[in-house]
């Protein structure tokens, strides 16, 4: 069963594929929705008395945020460092957690989804791909290409994990540089296969704003399980040798 | 419960025994240089070497975008190219490449970039042009000292391939779309139709 939910500023698609009754597929993605509308509710920078909204103006005490929140915040500062501060949720002046929570939610939600029966299921969250299944079957996901929309660049096989991919060609100048505050460039887009969306997300996003250095830092990450993608500003492409390319 | 609980201290010393390590090397505030590439000119193995001096005017920088890094490198050239110039005589017959003959970006050949050192290592990037263009790149982590326990022994860096573009038979597609306003015309859209 497929479903599209506008929810967080982007379109998430869920598909279920477990042989279960229609009626409980359809209690499952009443409850991923339920759940991302949620989290868009509590972590929005767009919403002004979100949690986020109320911790960056002093309303509310760090410790008295929510567990979620403050995992979240940790999590973002772990990301901070390991990205030599090219993942930075203050790049645009006040506290953006948005590029960690999407992919998080994301991971929340497949988990739920397989704790309560549906094992075999992909969820797309305005790209970022989170799967679950079986190896026999796994997940055939296209990785976009950065200069035409309708064709992707590669194809993926992937049975448990996620795939995030961060590029130039739609969000414009969106990814910004946090060292020098100017635009991102030298990267057309950065795709990071591995076992938490949030953290392949991240990787992706900090790549971009790295620029060319962005694809040796990538590569300092297959030793912790996540694979890339990296196509250049002037068309070259490069590929991590673990990558699960099916064509 | 008692496995759960031997898992669960497992897990906690494992926990300490990172966090220690990290402690133990760490450099809290990070004000060193970004990650990987500072590249001054220099030679890679198997082609013509200049052995560049380590921030060298023209070479890409860590935040450099391939535009930025391109452009500096052509500017860079005037600079550098006598020296190149000279490394061209000195080269063996038996490297094809047109090396210093270029006029419009960075000469052939391989270059070493100059050790950057970070809170956790020491990071030299080499890179290969040809045509004018980055054509390998290549990232070495010395193993000496603290950083051998952090950085993997030795990283290369990604390889590079011939970006194609294909039709997509797909389940679903990473990257197609960011906005509600263009997934309208997204290939999420028409997958998402199509599966409907």
């Amino acid at each position: 069963m497929r479903h599209v939910e506008m929810v967080m500023g982007t379109a998430v698609s869920i598909e279920l594929a477990d042989p279960l009754p229609d009626a409980r597929l359809r209690e499952l993605i009443g409850d991923v929705c339920a759940w991302l509308h949620e989290v868009d509710e509590r972590f929005s920078t767009y919403r002004p008395d979100s949690e986020v909204n109320r911790l960056q103006r002093g309303a509310v005490r760090l410790e008295d945020c929510s567990a979620d929140l403050r995992d979240v915040l940790g999590a973002c500062a772990d990301l901070w460092r390991s990205t030599d501060g090219f993942f930075d949720v203050y790049a645009t002046g006040g506290l953006d957690p948005s590029g960690y929570v999407k992919g998080w939610s994301v991971e929340v939600a497949s988990a739920r989804l397989a704790a309560a029966g549906a094992r075999r299921h992909h969820i797309n969250a305005g790209g970022d791909v989170r799967v679950r299944g079986d190896a026999e079957r796994p997940w055939r996901i296209g990785v976009r290409h950065p200069t035409e929309a309708d064709r992707v660049s590669w194809v993926l096989g992937v049975t448990d994990g996620a795939v995030a991919t961060s590029g130039r060609y739609e969000r414009g100048d969106h990814v910004r540089n946090p060292r020098t505050g100017r635009a991102a460039c030298g990267l057309a887009s950065a795709t990071v296969v591995g076992p938490d969306l949030a953290l392949a997300d991240a990787y992706a996003t900090a790549a971009i704003a790295m620029g060319q250095a962005g694809i040796d830092w990538l590569a300092t990450r297959v030793a912790d399980g996540y694979e890339s993608a990296v196509v250049t500003d002037d068309g070259r492409a490069y590929t991590s040798a673990g990558l699960p390319v099916l064509s | 419960m008692r496995r759960s609980t031997a898992a669960a201290v497992g897990t906690l010393t494992g926990a300490a025994l990172i966090i220690g390590v990290r402690l133990s090397v760490a450099a809290p505030a990070v004000t060193a240089a970004p990650p990987p590439v500072d590249l001054s000119d220099t030679d890679l193995a198997g082609s013509e070497v200049s052995d560049g001096q380590a921030g060298e005017a023209g070479q890409p920088t860590p935040s450099g975008s391939g535009k930025a890094s391109k452009e500096a490198s052509g500017k860079g050239s005037t600079e550098t190219s006598g020296k190149q110039k000279n490394k061209e005589k000195e080269k063996k017959p038996a490297e094809p490449s047109d090396g210093g003959a270029r006029q419009d970006g960075p000469a052939d050949g391989v270059y070493r970039g100059s050790a950057v050192t970070n809170p956790y290592g020491t990071v030299r990037v080499s890179i290969k042009i040809s045509d004018g263009k980055i054509s390998a790149v290549d990232a070495t982590y010395p193993t000496t000292a603290d950083s051998g326990r952090i950085n993997p022994p030795a990283v290369a860096a990604l390889k590079q391939e011939t970006l194609k573009a294909q039709s997509a038979d797909v389940d679903a597609v990473s990257g197609a779309t960011f906005t509600s306003e263009s997934y309208v015309k997204s290939l999420q859209a028409a997958l998402d139709s199509a599966g409907a």
